[in-house]
């Protein structure tokens, strides 16, 4: 196949040739039969929508919901299919592997976070379908790191905001945890469902916790501890144990965006159409958005939209920002580009643990909130986890570097090793950022570039937990422990603040370059918090709908 | 310390019961009635070596007739350019970081021994391997490609690929699939008849 060679060879020189990917080459090559379409081909679109939306995971689908109830005539585009959990989901990992976000992101830096499966997702629902259900709420001062540490920025509102928000979408998703709530402000209602059982890893963190004088709690998860009847979805049943949230529920007893928000909306007259890949954000004179243009099954369409909310997490959101030279003026998409310190520490048991069962995380402190000894600013939650033989074996061999007849050695623990690691706060640092790579994806699109380098804040804390969660697991009984470093959720490309001079959307979540442009997902977090990022993301989406609705109030009175 | 064994078979009887969905069935069974693979991607020569760097760092001595092939899972995501999210920015794209790769764990056998790496006895083989993952290896392939990175990636794909096959679970005790009617004891040692119990000492014990 000398014809391939030559491509192959251009591979290392992208002035001579920047076709890197097989797919792209096979669709240069088919649009070399046929010519490409030109703008004035796109079908003129029939009607234009009161909003529309890119994206339907935790930041795009309440919004979806709500302003669908206002009576907006609203759709959705999701770059990824929507799927039948009950019957396409498997207990697989590598079969599952459609949930997660698999166009090449190129990562740079001195600690190159893992995207895929580590924290991406796509299909109807978003990174919902995968997400771990952990739905802790953030603490009031995980909001003012600035005014506390002097350091990173502080949100532009406080707790108080978003505290009717977080009660709303516990009893609304069905959120199981323990009543009260060991720590946080004093709450008005409790979890609307008692906690899920703990599994073997949550049992061994509880007692050796209880040694060290360290409180522990069962953890908030947004999966059903019983059956739970949902406003304009229905029962959902309880959750079964399966322990495989990070690779999809096939019960519809966790609380993704598939089988909550997005039926209420669908309920209410919002359109959802998957399979749609956004490619252009096209504007009028005046700069305001006027309707975009997609990819749908190799078909490029338009749609016109009076409001646009761009929904597409902390990559694809700057990225789409970035290609359509769109809201820039601060200079600021693109940066802060902050990912939760995440490490975990493992050990082998005598007990038999069998670490695929029951919801994954069951166990939460927040002890560490605000250490006492801390030599870092912030804090981070602890969280027993549960694992899945592929993912954690991938860990190992990354880590641990172990292969051959040592490999298959360890991992014949499998059934008596448990975790525990931490989620903590990620301070925006000047070489950590997002930018458009000269290499080109399957679409001819540039793919994205993300530079991330733990700085003196991150390596402390990570120091910090990594003595102290050995500490626990020493007095768990176990042996062989062992710290994989990672980094989790991406957070921060777009921020939100009180200036366009630092920040990209305002407190409401609306573009301070373009007055219909609303930005929602976890791109628009000024701080990373020390929490999981899911439920704030689905607070801020409500109050996002909810100032959207105020100011078109505002504007027909 | 010793790791458990298992008994082999667990999984493959599971899979016939209402215990396994239809779709955790259909993904699982696939793999255990995988047909003779022929490459798609890489060139017969090359894909023997990267059969032979598998057997390498998965050396299935207990299974001589049958090993669990573990290089078709790569020539066929190679093949139809599929990725998994993300890869090191100082590595070239995936069929180009293989091609070199593979190329360069020859030249690292030349280097050492004079000879390409199939024709190494095992522990040759393993030193070599040794030397990419310390990235110390010799090989004009490694001035392009860091060899430690495409060490970690290559090992971390097969890793992957050994650990979904239904066999691999058994030898493993993971009987995770086995979730259609969900899971009741949760807590530590506390099995379920379907889930296998060690055949040998436990560890720490």
């Amino acid at each position: 196949m000398p014809d391939e060679e030559v491509i192959e060879e251009g591979v290392l020189n992208p002035l001579k040739q920047e076709v890197q990917d097989p797919l792209l080459k096979q669709i240069m090559q088919e649009s070399a039969l046929e010519p490409e379409p030109q703008p004035a081909e796109i079908p003129l679109p029939t009607d234009e929508v009161d909003c529309l939306v890119i994206g339907t995971g935790a930041g795009g689908a309440p919004l979806l919901a709500r302003l669908a109830m206002a009576g907006l005539k609203i759709v959705a585009l999701e770059a990824g299919p929507w799927h039948d959990p009950k019957t396409d989901f498997a207990t697989d990992e590598k079969a599952q592997e459609f949930l997660f976000w698999n166009d090449e992101r190129l990562s740079a830096g001195k600690d190159p976070v893992a995207f895929g499966k580590n924290n991406s997702g796509t299909g109807v629902g978003g990174s919902t379908l995968h997400y771990t259900a952990y739905t802790p709420r953030a603490q009031p001062d995980d909001l003012h790191l600035n005014r506390d540490f002097g350091v990173g920025v502080d949100w532009p509102f406080g707790y108080e905001e978003l505290e009717p928000y977080y009660e709303e979408l516990e009893h609304f998703l069905g959120i199981s945890g323990p009543t009260p709530y060991p720590w946080g402000p004093k709450r008005g209602r409790g979890y609307p469902l008692a906690p899920l059982p703990l599994n073997g890893a949550a049992q061994l963190m509880e007692r050796a916790c209880q040694q060290l004088g360290i409180r522990t709690s069962p953890a908030a998860n947004a999966a059903l501890s019983a059956r739970y009847y949902q406003e304009g979805v229905g029962w959902r049943e309880a959750c079964t144990n399966r322990g495989f949230c990070q690779a999809g529920c096939s019960t519809g007893a966790k609380a993704s965006m598939d089988v909550t928000f997005l039926p209420l909306a669908v309920a209410h007259g919002a359109e959802i159409r998957p399979n749609c890949f956004v490619t252009e954000i096209e504007r009028d004179g005046q700069g305001r958005v006027t309707g975009v243009v997609y990819e749908h099954n190799g078909v490029t369409q338009r749609q016109r939209c009076r409001h646009l909310f761009i929904c597409a997490g902390a990559v694809e959101t700057p990225r789409l920002l970035l290609l359509n030279e769109l809201a820039l003026s601060s200079g600021h998409v693109g940066r802060n580009f902050m990912a939760h310190p995440g490490v975990q520490v493992w050990g082998t048991f005598p007990e038999d643990i069998r670490p695929y069962k029951g919801i994954p995380g069951g166990l939460i402190s927040e002890d560490t909130h605000r250490p006492p000894d801390a030599d870092f600013a912030g804090g981070y939650l602890l969280q027993s986890i549960g694992m899945m033989p592929v993912t954690f074996a991938g860990q190992v061999v990354r880590e641990r570097k172990l292969w051959g007849a040592k490999l298959r050695e360890y991992m014949r623990n499998y059934n008596h090793i448990a975790g525990i690691n931490i989620l903590g706060d990620c301070l925006p640092h000047e070489d950590n950022f997002l930018e458009l790579a000269e290499e080109k994806d399957a679409r001819g699109l540039p793919k994205p570039r993300l530079h991330f380098t733990n700085h003196e804040n991150e390596i402390r804390m990570n120091r910090h937990a990594e003595q102290l969660m050995r500490r626990i697991w020493e007095t768990a009984g176990a042996t062989d422990i062992w710290a994989f470093p990672r980094s989790a959720h991406v957070i921060g490309t777009a921020r939100m603040g009180l200036s366009g001079d630092d920040a990209v959307v305002n407190p409401d979540g609306r573009a301070f370059d373009v007055p219909n442009l609303y930005i929602c997902d976890n791109s628009v977090f000024p701080s990373a918090l020390s929490v999981n990022p899911a439920l704030t993301i689905m607070a801020l989406s409500l109050r996002t709908a909810d100032k959207f609705l105020e100011s078109e109030q505002r504007r027909d009175a | 310390m010793t790791s458990p064994h298992y008994p082999d078979g667990t999984v493959r009887a599971l899979l016939d019961t209402e215990l396994v969905t239809e779709a955790t069935r259909t993904a699982l069974q696939a793999r255990l009635d995988a047909p003779p693979y022929e490459p798609q991607f890489l060139e017969p020569a090359t894909y023997d070596l990267l059969r032979a760097v598998a057997a390498c760092l998965f050396p299935q001595p207990d299974r001589p007739d049958a090993p669990i092939e573990l290089a078709p899972g790569v020539d066929q995501r190679l093949a139809e350019g599929r990725s998994d999210g993300w890869r090191y920015d100082i590595m070239p794209p995936d069929r180009e970081a293989y091609r070199m790769g593979l190329g360069g764990i020859n030249q690292t056998s030349h280097a050492l021994f004079q000879q390409e790496f199939r024709a190494l006895t095992p522990d040759e083989q393993a030193s070599v391997l040794q030397l990419l993952q310390e990235g110390k290896a010799p090989g004009e392939a490694w001035e392009t490609v860091p060899s430690d990175r495409f060490f970690e990636e290559m090992l971390a794909e097969l890793t992957e690929l050994y650990y979904a096959h239904p066999l691999a679970q058994e030898e493993i005790g993971y009987v995770g699939m086995a979730d259609a009617t969900g899971w009741n004891r949760l807590g530590l040692n506390d099995l379920e008849p379907r889930e296998p119990e060690a055949i040998s000492p436990q560890p720490g014990l």
